[in-house]
């Protein structure tokens, strides 16, 4: 009996931080995704400040900088100072137009935060999140880590596909085009964020 | 007194060094680990990329020009409609769902499928209502390309297949052994209805194509290689689906540092 009673006792406190970081997470993404949806939401808004509303929500809350040097892979190593700052900078802004482009088929969807667990091992937290339409659903899994007393996002899967992984692949083909040259790379992540720019704002 | 003064100085040093180090927070770092992935594969076998290619700009020129405009005419009819067609086709498909589910030696899943499979098609009028869904009989599906992958079978190469797009050895092997064991396709051709069969992958095709649109548009606008972003997609959407991953715990998990945000 006493025995049990320390073995809940003990459980408690070892499952107790994870579930608190799970609900922390929650409230948090709740919060950030009801900006975004804010944005679209106000059909009055021009599509300009739209996006630059989305963009200042993803550059607060993505781990941008991380998530940029992971999807260059080795291109990283190479480049100086200059390139790496110029390319971190070009790719917030290309995540920001991936994800704003995603969101361009809103119309009021509703959606409910449905699941969300911590996995010890990797400190990140997943939260899968239900999209509904009236035909159909769709599952978006946020991936968020802890740093400095709050949260970024790490990736995002919608049907299984990560964001990330996706990117990584991408960048990994262009870059073989220019034998991994991060300062030629830039130029044409630089291109394609004009063009995805112009589809976003019209 | 030159004690506090010494003690003032580390004080001011220890904290000065504090900011110091957070301004350097602020700079990427790079560690040599941070170009790995935690196995995810960055290399896919692509042999045949340059006629992949090739293929995929047809594919995509034909999608644009047909396949999307008609998805997005499907996606206008009320819903109650979409829904009867989406779960008609769904039902069609379960026979060989059932028969791939005990392939993989998945009984459990395969008396759920079954008992789908006889509610959709009495009480759910030949499978237009799901049933079976409301009565906790979730949809799973399997193919023969998640029981050859199951089986112990590699990807093999990458295939841009025209019209019916990405796929890979296995999986098109997977195709062509469904085509031909299908049931209701057999009886479409005894029964000398063989238009049905195309009727059939078109509607379907829709049907998928409907629920991807801004998806799809999204990938398209915005990839520096869309080729190359599809040919990911598709492998990672296969290796969720053959690796059964409900939870995405799965998933590769990228390694990423954020101590520089």
């Amino acid at each position: 009996m006493k025995n049990s009673f320390l073995f809940l006792l003990i459980l408690y406190f070892v499952t107790k931080p994870a579930l608190l970081l799970a609900n922390e997470a929650e409230i948090w993404l709740e919060k950030e995704i009801d900006i975004i949806l804010n944005a679209y939401q106000n059909e009055n808004l021009p599509n300009e400040n739209r996006f630059l509303m989305v963009e200042q929500t993803i550059n607060n809350n993505f781990a941008g900088a991380g998530i940029a040097k992971f999807v260059v892979g080795k291109a990283w190593n190479s480049a100086n100072k200059e390139t790496k700052k110029d390319y971190i900078k070009h790719f917030k802004r290309h995540l920001a137009l991936n994800i704003a482009s995603m969101m361009q088929g809103y119309s009021h969807q509703k959606y409910s935060l449905i699941n969300s667990r911590f996995d010890e091992k990797s400190k990140v937290t997943m939260i899968d999140m239900e999209i509904y339409s009236e035909a159909s659903s769709i599952v978006v899994t946020w991936r968020l880590k802890e740093s400095k007393n709050r949260f970024f996002v790490i990736d995002l899967l919608v049907a299984d596909i990560s964001l990330v992984v996706t990117k990584r692949s991408e960048f990994n083909s262009m870059l073989k085009t220019v034998d991994y040259n991060l300062s030629n790379f830039n130029e044409k992540l630089k291109s394609q964020n004009e063009k995805s720019y112009e589809k976003i704002i019209k | 007194m030159k004690i506090i003064k010494k003690k003032i100085f580390i004080f001011l040093f220890v904290v000065l060094s504090t900011n110091i180090y957070a301004a350097a927070s602020d700079e990427v770092k790079t560690e040599s680990q941070d170009y790995q992935t935690s196995g995810t594969d960055d290399e896919i076998y692509d042999p045949l990329e340059p006629i992949n290619r090739a293929i995929f700009g047809f594919n995509n020129f034909a999608d644009k020009i047909v396949l999307e405009p008609v998805a997005k005419g499907y996606k206008n009819i009320p819903t109650p409609i979409q829904s009867g067609i989406s779960n008609f086709i769904g039902n069609l498909k379960m026979p060989l769902v059932i028969v791939n589910q005990l392939l993989q030696g998945q009984g459990k899943n395969a008396v759920e499928s079954s008992g789908r499979f006889i509610v959709n098609s009495t009480v759910g009028l030949l499978g237009l209502v799901d049933v079976a869904d409301k009565m906790g009989l979730e949809e799973k599906e399997e193919d023969f390309g998640q029981t050859l992958a199951t089986w112990g079978l590699g990807d093999g190469f990458y295939i841009v297949l025209p019209l019916f797009g990405p796929s890979n050895l296995r999986d098109t092997t997977g195709m062509v052994l469904t085509y031909v064991s299908d049931p209701i396709n057999a009886y479409a051709i005894r029964e000398g209805e063989e238009w049905l069969l195309p009727l059939r992958t078109a509607t379907n095709a829709v049907d998928q194509r409907s629920r991807i649109i801004d998806e799809v548009n999204a990938l398209r606008n915005n990839s520096v290689d869309y080729y190359a972003a599809v040919r990911s997609s598709y492998y990672q959407n296969r290796k969720a689906a053959i690796d059964n991953t409900d939870d995405n715990i799965l998933t590769p998990l990228p390694l990423i540092s954020i101590e520089f945000e």
